[in-house]
């Protein structure tokens, strides 16, 4: 009776599945995290701790503060501090703002809409480096279309590349550009799915369309453009590969906007100060970390609906 | 009444051509400068149109200038090499995390879901020298192991995988199916769709990724087309032209995919969120 | 095939939702499994399939142990609820995929999936896909596709809830006919009790984990052992009266407001009951002798329903409709033997 008792138990677990089943499944899957997402997550962490730490041979001094009290000195980190919050306070209330403007004008039921959809939508698939290429033939003080179009309106030529007070500000245009469509589809899709009936009701009542958008629109659709800004914080606080076309690969002019990730980039590819590259990962991830955790706070606050 | 119906249409199509016209004029602007000649290059104000709309000669100098024929087949076969393997591990690792019982799995998944949130920037470094320790520098295998899983497409298909009822695995569990012929013939199948959505998202960060490839490549012949394309353009000096050609060669096979595919792609980020 | 089941329980976390079930299901009939919804019978079914491991007892196909064998050797045909038909393919690839399975060849497991469609009348519509069937065409391709690798038992569960009233009776009827063709011993889950009345050989009614009774419906109705059991079957429901025995072995209401004689003097003197009356087992005539006031007449077609007052307990009966009354007349009654039960009142045991 015991021994029948304990083989039931074995088979009530597994009836579908013996035990070692689900991690077959899992093994290929697993293999590639853990080797390329785990351990360096934690090993990076490891090494912004080590001073004097050596790539190949993974020799080090000892364990320290070094590498943080290096970096959040290093003028050139501070700046590019500076510069990411810029541009991240630039993009994303702005991209935003226009992504929900023309996101209403995307949901509305008129003839061609589907290729105004199109269009908006495009710059979400091609490459920034490639792209980036065309801003930068765009941003040229000579014979760039942004200047001669500026030009109708009286405006001198502006050295939006040559300029080291204006460089911020191109990269600022092209990562609006850059951030719409994303942003857009999101909102698109936060309007759709608000039920058409408060619509018809505010009609009933005799709202017009303005009174609909702020009374209805903005406060259904808040939790949706609420999240949208907090991805797009996230996203825009990893500015990099922007910065490879429009500068040529320095980080502006005359290296004044160093960004995080450029920072990252700099101290581990050109200046090969692996320690302080992983400190500023280090810091990254804190930013980036801290701002999920507000993603998960709203998106927990919002859940009613 | 009608009048005021009348303006407000009006409105809603003035914006939406001119948003419409700043978000492809990049595209355009490319395509035309692609097609112009050197003279027209140096008007100023810049001209709207090239001279001869079927002036390939850019192009051909491009090709001439550096092999963008292989950093195409470079890009086409690291993009789908990438797809074979990522689109496999996400459905097993799915799976797994769906429909199979055992200890720990939601802990486990707890925890995938926490690393979701580690940007990429953070782990190249160590990455770096893993491959290096791999010997896989400079070579097409490092642009694609580093990313033969992805938490972000597995959660998605996970998520989907729930939604198909319990009843139809027990279904076939009682009918003799063993669990990999239940995945392969009824699951994956059933999830065509989100597959489908999966695969391009997943195809177009491939194809356009730059930062790694930046970093682990050197060789001519092992670029793909967009750090071929930065190359060209920091070692093939300022020839817009030439670099208006090369862009649009890395372009447009996502314009074409774009177009062929929007509804999948689309529904996709609106789902699923993060782009790259 | 005959079942049989010992001892059977399954615990989860916090419940137990079978509790010590006992009982031979007959070979080659159509046996319902009754009970309301949360009383066990679908964890009962799913053990009977395999799906859900047992925790204590033992499962018995025929004279083999089947307790801790895996639900594809079982050889069991089971239907879901919401049908589980393989949405991306067709009617008969659908049918055909038990056979697939098992690797029989492609002709013959195509004549065999068309001889079932045939079976349940489901042939002309071979290449569609489930979502262009009805609700019951759909129930009918989850039939062939559980019948079509022979089961020696068929489990259907709740297999009518997903329908609208007029498929309902049909599929009930269909359900039936599969069955007595096949001969194939069924047992299908329910909570709707006229369901399981109308086409079942035999009823399992089950409470809380715990089976009630079993009988063919018949027995069920005229002869509830539980009060529980006299409750649940029958539409319009039982009338319940809370009560005890008096000197003279009738029924007293507990506020004393009436007297009900009995034919049977089944109680003891001073005991807690529950007086038990099927709506049909009163007869009106004047020298009869419980008073009761008429509180409302309903036509039912063929019968008539009437709310009526005795004392101040109220009950639901059938009057004749040639019986010549009217809202606020008062009647005399007196109860038939048929259909009248009396229950402990604590242990709700038949007395």
């Amino acid at each position: 009776m015991v021994a029948a008792v304990k083989a039931k138990k074995r088979s009530g677990s597994g009836i579908f599945n013996t035990t070692w089943e689900p991690f077959i499944y899992l093994a290929p899957f697993l293999i590639g995290i853990i080797i390329f997402t785990l351990y360096p997550f934690f090993n990076i962490i490891l090494i912004s701790f080590k001073e004097g730490y050596r790539q190949m041979t993974g020799a080090f001094e000892s364990y320290g503060l070094d590498n943080y009290i290096h970096i959040l000195t290093d003028p050139y980190f501070i700046n590019a501090i500076k510069n990411t919050a810029v541009y991240v306070v630039f993009v994303v209330p702005i991209s935003t703002a226009l992504s929900l403007f023309f996101a209403n004008l995307l949901n509305q039921k008129i003839k061609g809409i589907s290729l105004f959809q199109t269009a908006f939508f495009l710059p979400m698939v091609t490459s920034v480096t490639a792209i980036g290429l065309v801003w930068k033939l765009m941003f040229n003080d000579r014979i760039g279309v942004i200047n001669a179009i500026l030009g109708l309106f009286g405006v001198d030529p502006i050295g939006w590349l040559l300029d080291p007070s204006m460089n911020i500000w191109a990269l600022i245009i092209y990562g609006i550009w850059n951030m719409m469509p994303f942003t857009i589809i999101i909102l698109l899709s936060g309007l759709q799915n608000i039920d058409p009936l408060y619509y018809t009701a505010a009609k009933v009542d005799g709202a017009s369309s303005r009174k609909q958008f702020f009374r209805i629109t903005v406060p259904l659709l808040a939790p949706t453009i609420g999240l949208t800004c907090i991805i797009n914080v996230i996203s825009a606080s990893k500015v990099f590969g922007e910065l490879f076309p429009l500068f040529s690969g320095r980080p502006g002019t005359a290296y004044n906007l160093f960004t995080v990730v450029y920072y990252i980039y700099y101290e581990f590819n050109v200046s090969y100060h692996l320690g302080y590259a992983a400190a500023a990962s280090v810091v990254l991830f804190l930013i980036v970390f801290a701002f999920t955790m507000l993603q998960l706070y709203v998106q927990r606050k919002w859940q009613y609906y | 009444m009608k009048l005021h119906f009348d303006i407000k249409k009006f409105f809603v199509y003035f914006f939406l051509v001119i948003g419409a016209l700043i978000m492809i004029f990049p595209f355009y602007w490319m395509i035309v400068n692609s097609l112009k000649t050197g003279q027209d290059m140096t008007a100023y104000p810049p001209t709207w149109f090239p001279s001869n709309w079927f002036n390939f000669d850019n192009y051909v100098v491009a090709f001439e200038k550096a092999p963008f024929q292989i950093y195409f087949m470079n890009s086409v076969i690291v993009t789908i090499s990438c797809l074979l393997i990522t689109t496999f591990t996400t459905i097993v690792g799915a799976f797994a995390f769906s429909r199979l019982k055992f200890k720990g799995r939601d802990l486990l998944f707890s925890l995938m879901l926490g690393l979701m949130m580690v940007p990429f920037e953070m782990l190249v470094i160590t990455n770096y020298t893993t491959v290096a320790k791999l010997g896989l520098i400079d070579t097409l295998a490092c642009l694609v192991v580093p990313f033969t899983s992805s938490i972000f497409y597995t959660y998605i298909l996970r998520n989907f995988f729930l939604s198909i009822p319990d009843s139809l695995y027990y279904s076939a569990r009682i009918d003799g199916a063993s669990n990999w012929k239940y995945l392969w013939r009824i699951m994956v199948p059933i999830a065509k769709p989100s597959l489908v959505t999966i695969t391009l998202l997943n195809a177009i960060t491939c194809w356009n990724s730059f930062y790694w490839t930046l970093l682990v490549i050197n060789s001519d012949t092992n670029r793909t087309l967009p750090y071929g394309l930065y190359a060209f353009m920091t070692e093939g000096g300022s020839d817009t032209k030439l670099m208006m050609a090369a862009a649009s060669i890395t372009v447009v096979p996502m314009i074409i995919l774009f177009l062929f595919a929007r509804k999948y792609i689309v529904n996709g980020v609106a789902r699923g969120g993060l782009k790259g | 095939m005959r079942i049989k089941v010992e001892h059977l329980t399954k615990r989860f976390t916090d419940t137990v939702a079978v509790d010590d079930f006992s009982m031979d299901f007959e070979s080659g009939k159509l046996i319902a499994l009754l009970g309301p919804s949360g009383c066990g019978k679908s964890t009962m079914l799913n053990m009977l399939a395999g799906i859900l491991p047992v925790s204590d007892g033992h499962i018995y196909f025929d004279d083999d142990d089947v307790t801790d064998m895996p639900p594809q050797k079982r050889g069991v045909g089971l239907v879901f609820q919401n049908y589980a038909l393989y949405p991306h393919m067709t009617v008969l690839e659908n049918i055909c995929f038990p056979l697939e399975i098992q690797k029989v060849n492609k002709n013959e497991r195509i004549a065999k999936a068309k001889e079932m469609a045939r079976l349940v009348h489901i042939d002309e519509y071979l290449d569609r896909k489930p979502k262009e069937l009805s609700g019951g065409q759909q129930q009918r391709v989850a039939i062939a596709r559980a019948l079509i690798k022979n089961p020696r038992l068929l489990l259907l569960d709740e297999p009518l809830s997903n329908l609208d009233a007029r498929l309902r009776l049909e599929m009930r009827e269909e359900i039936r006919r599969i069955q007595q063709e096949t001969k194939v011993t069924t047992i299908f889950v329910t909570h709707d009790q006229e369901e399981a009345m109308s086409i079942s050989d035999s009823i399992v009614l089950m409470r809380s984990g715990v089976l009630m009774q079993e009988d063919i419906p018949q027995v069920l109705y005229d002869d509830p052992n539980h009060v529980f059991v006299a409750s649940f079957l029958g539409n319009p429901p039982i009338n319940n009266l809370d009560g005890y025995i008096n000197d003279d072995g009738d029924f007293v209401l507990d506020d004393q407001s009436a007297v009900i004689r009995l034919n049977e003097k089944k109680g003891t003197k001073g005991e807690k009951v529950i007086l038990g009356i099927r709506p049909e087992a009163i007869t009106i005539g004047p020298d009869y002798n419980t008073k009761a006031e008429i509180l409302e007449r309903y036509t039912m077609g063929k019968e008539e329903l009437a709310n009526i007052k005795i004392g101040t307990a109220e009950l639901r009966v059938y009057i004749s409709r040639d019986q010549d009354c009217r809202k606020g007349d008062v009647i005399d009654l007196v109860l038939r033997d048929k259909g009248v039960f009396l229950f402990d009142k604590t242990t709700g045991k038949r007395l």
